[in-house]
């Protein structure tokens, strides 16, 4: 979008687009905000034809006011809350992932992040029956583990097989391979991404990689972190909100990576684990 | 010793309030007490790192516009550009239901129906929506209220677009600033934008155009000045967003500057589920030995 040229729009001829360019008028830009009167004594075309051409420009590449009442009933209609399947996540997340949102859940290597993912992957699929768009680019994702995952679901067979049948797995090792699987996306979905930790230059403190520029897109981050302290197994993972539309951030849940749901969670605590 | 509330009612929001006219003046008191209030024509920035309130404010701020006036509302419209697809209408749907007396559907609706949206995927789409929205703002002259989040979501295209040459990447952004002002002062708005904090604050102070900027106060204010020129001087009013560290997770402080006076106001935020709430700031009167009295701050 940007440069004029024939057939752009209805009345936008090859004649009217050279006449323009020779004025110094190349893109939509240049023509929207011109003195439409002054355009058209130099470059000798009627002032009507081009009034109409800003219009149709306009209409054709601005965008169109919703209005709230409108799209208040529309949401209502088309808004979802899909559970994790995983009590405490549920918990963190204010009952589970939203429709129209982008939640991330970030950590350092081994913290369970892919997990998590196959686990929702899982639930959405066998639960809720609803399809899954699985975008991976670790390579973490095995058809074997998920199988594992459903059948501590169900032992019927062809529920299984349902389920797998509804998530589709795209591998993406390169930024433009994950924004081709993307652009494909039609439906409104619930967006889930994880993301690794890195430290800050200064302090040493660890934080969310790929900067400040990602940061604001998420609406949700959860950070999955290693428990602590006694009683802390090798399947333990403490989840902390550190960010959140709905909730105050700081509460954390104790999940069980190990096995299918959680344990019995201590009282949720605040603070930040790091 | 006696504690006294801090807040003097103005002799214009006091005229304001008594002819009944709805002024955008007294769209938050707590904020915009005294002359700093935003008057029709100005515009303000909302500046600070993601998950600081910023667009919670805006929540707030458009609240309070599009409720009744019985429900203690200015009854105007709102159109709200939203630039990186963040907007949450189950959030302000919350905010509403938590003021009204009565929230019902109907009600709820209604409000609603004084609020547009516009999404905007680029900068040049912006300001090519600016141009056919000047339309609208001439039919419908109960809109007053005017905010852009954020603008500062296509920096980083913008910047890879332009190439090597500063002024093409700050050339569409320069027209949407220039075109703002035009529309905020011809048609009597009030213009609320956010930019997000997407720079780090340099540690040492450098030579250049940035350092015209920065204030001393500034120092504990993470803000380096990134948008163009254009936009920097448009801006009449900036109010920057910091989370407190400590570990009460839902306190926020802002600190406002009024550019053009150099007034630096400080104000305490909670964020709770159902909106935000400024938290009083008390003051106490304070008699030294000599007889003098001074106000401090609790």
């Amino acid at each position: 979008m940007g440069l004029l040229r024939a057939g752009l729009c209805p009345g936008l001829t090859q004649d009217v687009v050279q006449l323009l360019r020779g004025r110094g008028i190349r893109t939509v830009v240049d023509l929207v905000s011109a003195d439409l009167e002054e355009v058209a004594q130099k470059c000798g075309l009627s002032y009507k034809a081009l009034v109409a051409l800003r219009r149709v420009l306009l209409a054709q590449f601005s965008a169109f006011p919703f209005n709230g009442a409108d799209l208040y009933e529309e949401l209502k209609t088309s808004t979802a809350i899909l559970s994790t399947g995983i009590e405490s996540l549920d918990k963190l997340l204010d009952a589970g992932l939203y429709t129209g949102e982008v939640t991330e859940i970030v950590g350092g290597p081994g913290s369970g992040k892919t997990q998590v993912c196959l686990c929702v992957a899982a639930n959405v699929a066998h639960g809720l029956q609803q399809n899954v768009l699985y975008i991976d680019s670790s390579g973490g994702l095995t058809g074997s583990r998920l199988l594992q995952l459903l059948q501590a679901r169900t032992p019927d067979e062809e529920e299984q097989a349902g389920a797998l049948q509804r998530i589709q797995v795209v591998h993406a090792f390169d930024i433009f391979q994950m924004l081709d699987a993307l652009q494909d996306l039609r439906s409104t979905v619930a967006q889930q991404v994880t993301n690794h930790m890195t430290r800050e230059r200064d302090s040493g403190k660890l934080k969310p990689a790929l900067g400040r520029s990602w940061s604001f897109v998420p609406s949700t981050r959860i950070l999955l972190d290693t428990g602590e302290g006694a009683g802390a197994s090798g399947s333990q993972r403490t989840a902390c909100l550190i960010k959140s539309p709905r909730l105050p951030t700081g509460f954390q849940e104790t999940v069980d990576i190990g096995t299918w749901g959680t344990l019995k969670q201590s009282p949720a605590l605040q603070g930040h684990p790091t | 010793m006696c504690s006294a509330f801090h807040r003097a009612e103005s002799g214009t929001e006091l005229l304001a309030r008594l002819e009944g006219r709805s002024s955008l003046k007294e769209i938050e008191p707590y904020l915009f007490a005294n002359e700093d209030s935003p008057v029709l024509g100005d515009i303000l920035e909302f500046h600070g790192p993601e998950g600081t309130g910023k667009t919670e404010m805006l929540y707030h701020l458009t609240a309070r516009c599009i409720l009744p006036k019985s429900e203690g509302g200015l009854e105007v419209e709102v159109l709200f550009i939203d630039t990186d697809y963040h907007f949450d209408m189950l959030r302000l749907v919350t905010v509403l239901e938590h003021r009204l007396s009565q929230s019902c559907e109907e009600v709820v609706k209604r409000c609603l129906g004084r609020f547009f949206l516009v999404y905007c995927s680029s900068s040049i789409q912006l300001l090519l929506t600016l141009y056919s929205l000047e339309a609208m703002f001439c039919g419908h002259p109960s809109l007053r209220l005017l905010i852009v989040d954020s603008l500062s979501a296509f920096y980083w295209i913008d910047r890879v677009n332009g190439g090597e040459s500063v002024n093409l990447q700050e050339s569409t952004l320069k027209k949407c600033s220039q075109f703002l002002e035009k529309l905020v002062k011809e048609y009597r708005l009030v213009l609320f934008a956010t930019t997000q904090s997407i720079m780090r604050k340099t540690s040492h102070l450098r030579e250049g155009p940035s350092s015209a900027f920065t204030h001393p106060s500034d120092a504990g204010v993470d803000y380096r000045p990134y948008l163009c020129k254009a936009w920097q001087q448009v801006v009449k009013h900036r109010i920057f967003f910091s989370k407190d560290d400590s570990k009460t997770s839902n306190q926020f402080s802002l600190v406002s500057r009024h550019l053009k006076s150099n007034n630096l106001k400080k104000h305490f935020l909670l964020l709770e589920k159902v909106g935000l709430s400024f938290v009083h700031m008390y003051h106490k009167m304070v008699f030294l030995q000599d007889g003098v009295q001074v106000l401090k701050s609790l």
